[in-house]
């Protein structure tokens, strides 16, 4: 039934993702932005691009964080523009897309409020997607105990945080567990709400949700070797889905180094591939490929095949991730360029 | 320059306290030679270490910036939280001095007792390898500042010190020592310039005694030829004393 009523509610903004999609950067594209001497070359080379209009008020020593920052803007209209033209359900599914970015922002206000920072400067920081109109609200509060309240009442997130944390964890937790507990909730409540808008949009975004918590839980596992963060809290913040849920979470939950994840790691067809060849733990320099690459290249291939099938709202996110990783790529170009490291400047993950 | 010396009276107590602070003077002298010897060769060695570090330098830089560009490649902007969750610091830099030929040198060490980081949890959810890693190739980049920073000072401080070792060294050789010398040959001269006079006065008061004995010697012989006086000769009081007449 889904695909009778589909292109009378979503038609035109699948259309217009298509197109956006379209747009994105190919490979010959890349192997003339890498052909690039200097920023200026660059610069050129990206006026054939979308994120042409974007650049070519820039004057001309441009540095690679404003190069960074025209194309998020460029990444945020494009965004901005389906967002208006939604209309429920696309428009929700928009939402739950920005709330991955609005829990980095709460929780980067939160780190100001902890550090008795003027929040007002944190503002211009944060990602424009995750802006959501109450933000300047929590500005406001000046202490956490205000700030949690804030959030509470205010922010789309309220769920999450009522769930997750109380105000007193908001002052005792680590910064980064909290914005990794609330990563978790938020996954999961994607995952579901995904799954209740019905086939096909559903087993789509559970291929690359999946993928994601996976991707989390590998990366939690890893990262937190050698600190203080106790097992149990490790596996309390494993997202509980994934094609590693529950039962290699929880035997991830108890390892102690990088070979024992391998161990763990290899029984899985699927990832299986991901880690020949990867060094991981601390690599040390070199042109060795790293497990974050090889997720994104995973990554990057699950939302590409999103754009294979039709009637259903994956296109949506696949879009803004494959453009995200397209613009970390053309970053990547220009750090390169602009540090003079041509010999690594292949190693960004190419798209189209 | 014309034989420049100290203004001291030509005496041979001033000559032998000449001659000691001539000696003194030939000691420092070499003394202060060796001392800026010794220091021109560890001046040497900085200098080259220097260099060997800055060609370094310049390599490692480039590898922490980049480490940091793969960081924002896979995580994005992380530096606030990172400058947030910053709360003492890490990275201890103690001063020590090092004793060079009687120059105190400042060396900086890094402090082995500070480490730990407290933001081992950033980037736990995704990129926290590459932070760490960063983190690791900055703080070598650091310890190499550090060691460059002691080296530029040390090479500071040791140029200062050789060039007035050097000055002293030079001053001494061409300065002090042809003083001391030029007044120990003016002391000189003017000693045998003394004697000389002394043995000429000498000289002349012999020849005079001599002529003085002479002259007695022949008065004598007269006296003893000359016919003798028998002692008889009165004198004449009135003829010897003429007074004066007295006009009132």
């Amino acid at each position: 039934m889904n695909e009778i009523y589909f292109n009378a509610y979503a038609g035109y903004l699948e259309g217009v993702v298509r197109g956006y999609r379209d747009g994105l950067i190919t490979a010959p594209q890349y192997l003339n932005l890498t052909q690039c001497e200097t920023m200026d070359d660059l610069k050129l080379q990206l006026a054939t691009t979308d994120y042409a209009s974007f650049l070519q008020n820039e004057p001309s020593p441009m540095s690679t964080s404003t190069l960074s920052a025209r194309c998020t803007d460029a990444l945020v209209a494009e965004f901005q523009y389906l967002q208006q033209n939604a209309a429920e359900p696309i428009s929700k599914f928009l939402d739950y897309i920005t709330y991955g970015y609005m829990i980095d922002n709460v929780i980067l206000l939160i780190t100001g409020t902890l550090h008795e920072r003027d929040t007002h400067d944190l503002l211009e920081k944060c990602h424009p997607l995750g802006f959501f109109d109450t933000m300047p609200a929590l500005c406001v509060a000046t202490t956490v105990q205000d700030l949690y309240s804030t959030v509470l009442v205010d922010s789309p997130l309220a769920g999450y945080f009522r769930e997750c944390l109380s105000a007193e964890d908001l002052n005792e937790l680590n910064i980064e567990i909290i914005r990794n507990t609330l990563h978790k909730a938020y996954l999961e409540d994607f995952y579901a709400y995904c799954q209740s808008l019905g086939e096909p949009t559903a087993s789509i975004m559970s291929e690359i949700l999946k993928l994601e918590a996976d991707r989390r839980t590998v990366n939690i596992t890893i990262n937190s070797f050698g600190t203080d963060l106790s097992k149990d809290d490790r596996a309390k913040l494993y997202p509980r889905l994934g094609n590693m849920y529950p039962e290699a979470q929880t035997r991830l939950a108890r390892v102690d180094d990088v070979d024992q994840v391998k161990a763990i790691l290899e029984q899985y067809s699927e990832y299986k591939t991901i880690l020949a060849g990867v060094s991981l733990g601390a690599s040390t320099g070199g042109n060795d490929v790293t497990l974050e690459d090889r997720f994104f290249v995973r990554e990057v291939q699950f939302n590409k095949d999103s754009f294979e099938q039709q009637f259903h709202y994956g296109v949506f996110y696949s879009w803004l991730r494959l453009k995200e990783q397209e613009i970390r790529n053309v970053v990547w170009v220009a750090e390169c360029i602009s540090q003079q490291q041509k010999d690594k400047i292949n190693n960004y993950t190419s798209i189209y | 320059m014309a034989a420049v010396r100290d203004n001291v009276f030509p005496t041979r107590m001033n000559l032998t306290i000449t001659k000691t602070r001539l000696k003194g003077a030939e000691t420092g002298h070499s003394l202060l030679k060796r001392k800026s010897e010794a220091l021109t060769t560890r001046f040497r060695v900085i200098v080259r270490k220097i260099e060997d570090a800055k060609l370094k330098m310049g390599k490692i830089m480039q590898n922490a910036s980049f480490s940091l560009a793969e960081v924002a490649y896979i995580t994005g902007d992380i530096s606030y939280q990172v400058r947030e969750s910053a709360k003492h610091a890490t990275f201890r830099v103690t001063a020590k001095q090092e004793n060079v030929s009687g120059v105190l040198l400042p060396a900086f060490e890094r402090d082995s007792a500070t480490g730990g980081s407290q933001f081992e949890l950033t980037g736990l959810g995704r990129g926290g390898q590459q932070i760490q890693k960063a983190r690791a190739v900055y703080t070598r980049a650091v310890e190499m500042l550090v060691e460059l920073a002691s080296l530029q000072t040390a090479f500071v401080v040791l140029d200062e010190v050789i060039k007035i070792t050097n000055r002293r060294v030079n001053a001494i050789e061409y300065v002090i020592i042809p003083r001391i010398e030029n007044t120990i040959s003016h002391i000189n001269s003017e000693l045998d310039e003394q004697d000389r006079e002394e043995f000429y006065r000498l000289k002349k008061i012999q020849g005079k005694k001599k002529d003085r004995a002479k002259a007695a010697a022949a008065a004598q012989k007269e006296a003893d030829d000359a016919p003798v006086d028998d002692g008889r000769h009165v004198r004449d009081i009135l003829s010897e004393q003429v007074d004066e007449d007295i006009i009132f």
